[in-house]
């Protein structure tokens, strides 16, 4: 019997010393691995063939065609190709990368290209050697600038600044606008001027077309379009510039009077600016004069002329009535009905989107010659004519003037707050959704079931809505 | 009092039918753990005996596979032995080894995408380290045959028995041995495709895999840590209780409505004063045809602020109701069931329409002859019968009721209550299992939550299952 055994564990023995052996090789040469090189030399990969992930709009409207055709015949004798990564427009470079499957450029908003640099996942890019780094906006670049490892690097090249605008009907004012609600006799109605004459507005429109009929109206949902109430009267998503996830604000300075603000406006609204069923609906009643202004985001207004055209409106008469315009200016006392104190402007939360390069990739050169190419100003203009969107570019934007001016002036005025550029900020929307929509709720709840008639109330809420997002990032870490 | 008088015997039945459940349990147990020792023992027998009667050509088996059987002059079954220690050695060598090794690492080297440098995914490395171990477990089991094999063979030539030769071996495969070769490859397929994705769900819950922790930062064991963050953490305890008892009321409630409706309904509409069956049965199965998802995003419309159902309130004068909004836990909760049911009436009428077309009609009428009522014959005919062709069907529509994602994603997503973490008072646990480990990335608690889902749903089942007449009468309707 010994005898077998020995045998069994002889067996058994070879085979652990094989483990053994193995694994102390193995570690060493993964000890020896290592070392790297810079990826950027400025010689382009010959025969390389560029994966590009571009936004679903820009795919279905022509542009990334025209993009690649354009440069592939500028970079033909280098044999380089660039080809539509065909990729959802939301791939995860995180989870795709590492196994070859993400694309090697991409174009996406910040908030979602920052999530990448602290795993690396993306390239710190020589933004100096693009010739739209003094073109672009500091704000813009920094949406993109993060520290890894102790320093500061640029991660992505700033194409589009978005940003809230106001849209409303010239027409659907009233009558006597230029007698009565015009009290500084600039030219420009109050209406669309500041939030309180909104407001009064928008009372009396609901008041008078028996609810069939609003001022402005706007579903407070979306994070996206009613943080900026919270903003604008000292309220912030993180501290430190949007950059310290352990510094949640929303509920500093007096931010709960924007809480206030989204109760009154929501009170001249009717129950759909609760849940979102007015928001894909907004284009069709602005069209049919059931609303006369709401906010939306500049890349929709072809939506908005397109159904305006449906109801039998010429192009003059859309050109003429349908207006653009900045955010409305908020009251400094936080309330809607006292404009005694004078106003602010309206901060709102935008976002920059742009091109990043993969770590990934195998052709960092022929991708970042790829990426100046898709910004210079030449292709950012076609861009522009082609789908609509403000030029981070201030000299495509200064020369456009309309829509890219205003946008890109809010973001220089500092009325737009970038979205945060750290991945933290994926923390940020549901519990802002969820308070947003309590708030706009508590206008149609029965007085004994009010719950934020008070600003101590509504402070309380912000508070819980930090504490919420903090536990969301920090309980598990 | 004839009524109280039933009630009161029913459940007197059911309790003495629950203790005599558990006492026969018991005694199943005790009986298990006591004849133990004597079937390990019985087990280990054959073993033993190979140990201590193989001779020296069954030693050399142990040490090289095959080596016995070629001494024995069993030339190929020899050689496909030994070509099978080769190929398992050589899987070792080249990779086996430093998988199993970083199932235990999990990696020492992190990644540095900016310089090309390849560092240890964790993932990949717990995946390939559970398939090491799978290869291992193959080889061993291999090994077993491979020593019982060369005894075998010593047995017959001991006892100058002819030794099978290899071509009857194989063609044994085809006959007597048919099942060995008929389930090989869907063993390796499980193996593969079900066995290795469980085990690595299961692991992943025993790792700090999420949050920060995500590839190229390694991975590491933390042990039964989060478990004891599901149960202990402030935020998260309440949750997760909160959660877990709506989930089971949610199981049960959904379940027993969606049964009953489709019941009730397969009965209505196999009543022979009912015009024109098959135009009424095409409504629920075009309700059953129509995807679940649209349906669901449907429903939400109807009842948001927007939709029709309000319209129609407020173009009456009245007030917009918040069907689903943030202060309709229990409106959204019955609007759920409402939904669910919905759906999945339809395909409990169809099973329940095919069961009752098979009930032995003379069973009805030998009870009306009795002076049965019509609600004495359902109780005491139909569905005694009903349930226990369906008790299976019944258990898996339970366990996918638990685990009804869609229903309150579609519905009511999108919102966090206030005293739950990253959770809606309608979130079931696949719902907040989704939250944390899709919209926030932490994982592994993620699959901490999937296996007491799993433990949950199981010991119901299998409870129910056990005491259902599906398993216990089993030969009564054969």
């Amino acid at each position: 019997m010994g005898k077998n055994i020995s045998a069994v564990m002889a067996h058994v023995a070879v085979i652990l010393a094989v483990l053994l052996v193995i694994g102390i090789l193995g570690s060493i040469a993964s000890a020896q691995a290592g070392g790297g090189s810079e990826k950027f030399t400025g010689e382009i990969e010959r025969g390389a063939t560029i994966r590009v992930l571009e936004n679903d709009t820009a795919i279905k409207q022509g542009y990334l065609s025209e993009l690649i055709t354009a440069f592939n015949k500028k970079y033909e004798e280098y044999g380089v190709k660039a080809i539509d990564a065909n990729m959802d427009q939301y791939t995860d470079l995180e989870n795709d990368g590492p196994y070859g499957y993400g694309p090697d450029v991409l174009y996406q908003a910040n908030d979602r290209i920052m999530r990448y640099p602290e795993h690396k996942h993306i390239l710190p890019l020589p933004a100096e050697e693009f010739d739209c780094y003094d073109k672009v906006s500091e704000k813009g670049w920094q949406a993109y600038t993060q520290k890894v490892g102790g320093d500061e690097y640029i991660f992505g090249v700033p194409v589009n600044v978005q940003g809230p605008l106001l849209y409303y009907r010239k027409d659907l004012l009233p009558e006597n606008w230029q007698t009565e609600w015009d009290d500084d006799k600039n030219g420009i109605p109050d209406i669309v001027e500041y939030w309180t004459d909104m407001y009064r507005y928008s009372k009396q429109v609901k008041l008078s077309g028996n609810g069939k009929k609003f001022g402005y109206m706007r579903s407070f949902l979306e994070p996206y379009f009613s943080v900026g109430y919270l903003y604008s009267y000292g309220g912030y998503s993180f501290g430190d510039g949007n950059t310290n996830p352990a510094d949640i604000g929303h509920s500093a300075g007096n931010a709960e009077y924007g809480g206030r603000v989204i109760r009154q406006l929501a009170s001249v609204m009717d129950e759909r600016c609760i849940d979102d069923s007015v928001t894909t609906g907004a284009y069709s009643a602005l069209a049919s004069g059931e609303f006369f202004a709401t906010i939306t985001t500049p890349d929709v207004y072809t939506m908005f002329v397109d159904e305006m055209k449906a109801k039998g409106y010429s192009d003059e008469f859309i050109a003429e009535n349908l207006v653009t315009t900045y955010i409305p200016k908020l009251p400094v006392s936080g309330d809607l009905e006292d404009e005694s104190q004078g106003f602010i402007e309206c901060n709102m939360m935008g976002g920059v989107q742009g091109y990043a390069i993969s770590s990934y990739t195998t052709c960092p050169n022929a991708s970042l010659a790829f990426v100046k190419f898709a910004t210079s100003y030449d292709m950012i203009k076609r861009r522009n004519e082609l789908l609509g969107i403000v030029p981070a570019r201030s000299d495509v934007a200064d020369n456009l003037g309309g829509l890219s001016e205003i946008i890109n002036n809010n973001l220089e005025r500092g009325n737009i707050t970038v979205m945060p550029s750290i991945k933290e900020s994926a923390q940020l929307w549901t519990p802002l959704q969820t308070l947003f929509q309590d708030l706009a709720k508590d206008a149609f709840r029965k007085s004994a079931e009010v719950k934020y008639e008070t600003l101590e109330s509504i402070k309380e809420a912000l508070k819980k809505v930090d504490k919420q997002i903090y536990d969301g990032i920090f309980t598990l870490q | 009092m004839e009524k109280e008088k039933n009630k009161r015997s029913f459940f007197t039945s059911v309790k003495e039918k629950t203790v005599l459940f558990f006492k026969d349990k018991k005694k199943k147990i005790v009986n298990f753990f006591k004849t133990l020792p004597a079937r390990t023992k019985a087990k280990f027998a054959g073993a033993k005996e190979i140990l201590t009667q193989g001779n020296g050509k069954v030693c050399a088996s142990m040490c090289v596979m095959g080596l016995g059987q070629l001494m024995y002059k069993q030339w190929a079954k020899g050689i496909l032995y030994l070509l099978v220690q080769a190929a398992f050695l050589a899987y070792f060598v080249l990779k086996g080894a430093g998988d199993f090794i970083g199932f235990f690492t999990l990696g020492v080297k992190e990644g540095n995408a900016w310089y090309g440098e390849q560092g240890d995914n964790s993932v990949i490395m717990l995946l390939m380290g559970i398939l090491s171990v799978i290869a291992i477990i193959f080889y061993a089991v291999i090994y077993i045959a491979n020593v019982k094999d060369a005894y075998r063979i010593q047995c017959a030539a001991d006892t100058l028995k002819p030794t099978p030769s290899f071509k009857k071996e194989l063609t044994s495969l085809l006959n007597k041995n048919f099942h060995k070769t008929a389930l090989a490859l869907p063993i390796v397929g499980v193996c593969v495709f079900s066995i290795l994705p469980i085990i690595f769900m299961i692991a992943i819950a025993f790792t700090n895999y999420g949050g920060e922790v995500v590839p190229p930062a390694l991975i590491d064991w933390v042990g039964f840590e989060n478990f004891g963050k599901i149960l202990t953490l402030g935020q998260f305890a309440p949750t997760f209780f909160k959660i877990f008892g709506w989930n089971i009321l949610w199981a049960v409630l959904s379940t027993f409505i969606n049964y009953f409706a489709g019941l009730g309904l397969a009965l209505l509409l196999s009543k022979k004063c009912v015009k024109g069956k098959t135009f009424w049965r095409l409504f629920p199965i075009l309700a059953y045809a129509v995807p679940g998802f649209i349906t669901l995003i449907a429903f939400k419309f109807m009842f948001s602020y927007g939709g029709p159902i309000n319209q129609i309130i407020t173009g009456a004068g009245g007030t917009a109701v918040g069907f689903l909004d943030i202060d309709a836990k229990w409106t959204a909760r019955l609007i759920g069931l409402s939904v669910n049911a919905w759906l999945n009436i339809p395909s409990g009428m169809l099973l329940a329409t095919g069961i009752l077309s098979n009930v032995n009609s003379d069973l009805y009428e030998a009870a009306r002859v009795d002076g049965a009522s019509s609600w004495k014959q359902f109780v005491r005919i139909t569905l005694p019968y009903v349930l226990f062709a369906t008790m299976p069907v019944l258990i898996s529509q339970f366990i996918a009721n638990f685990n009804n994602f869609g229903i309150f994603y579609f519905l009511r997503g999108g919102l966090y209550m206030d005293g739950y973490f990253l959770a809606s008072d309608t979130d079931l646990l696949i719902n907040w299992l989704y939250n944390m480990s899709i919209d926030n990335n932490y994982y592994s608690i993620g699959a901490a939550i999937s296996i007491i889902i799993f433990i949950v749903t199981s010991i119901i089942s299998l409870a129910v299952y056990v005491m259902s007449p599906s398993y216990k009468q089993e030969e009564t309707y054969q």
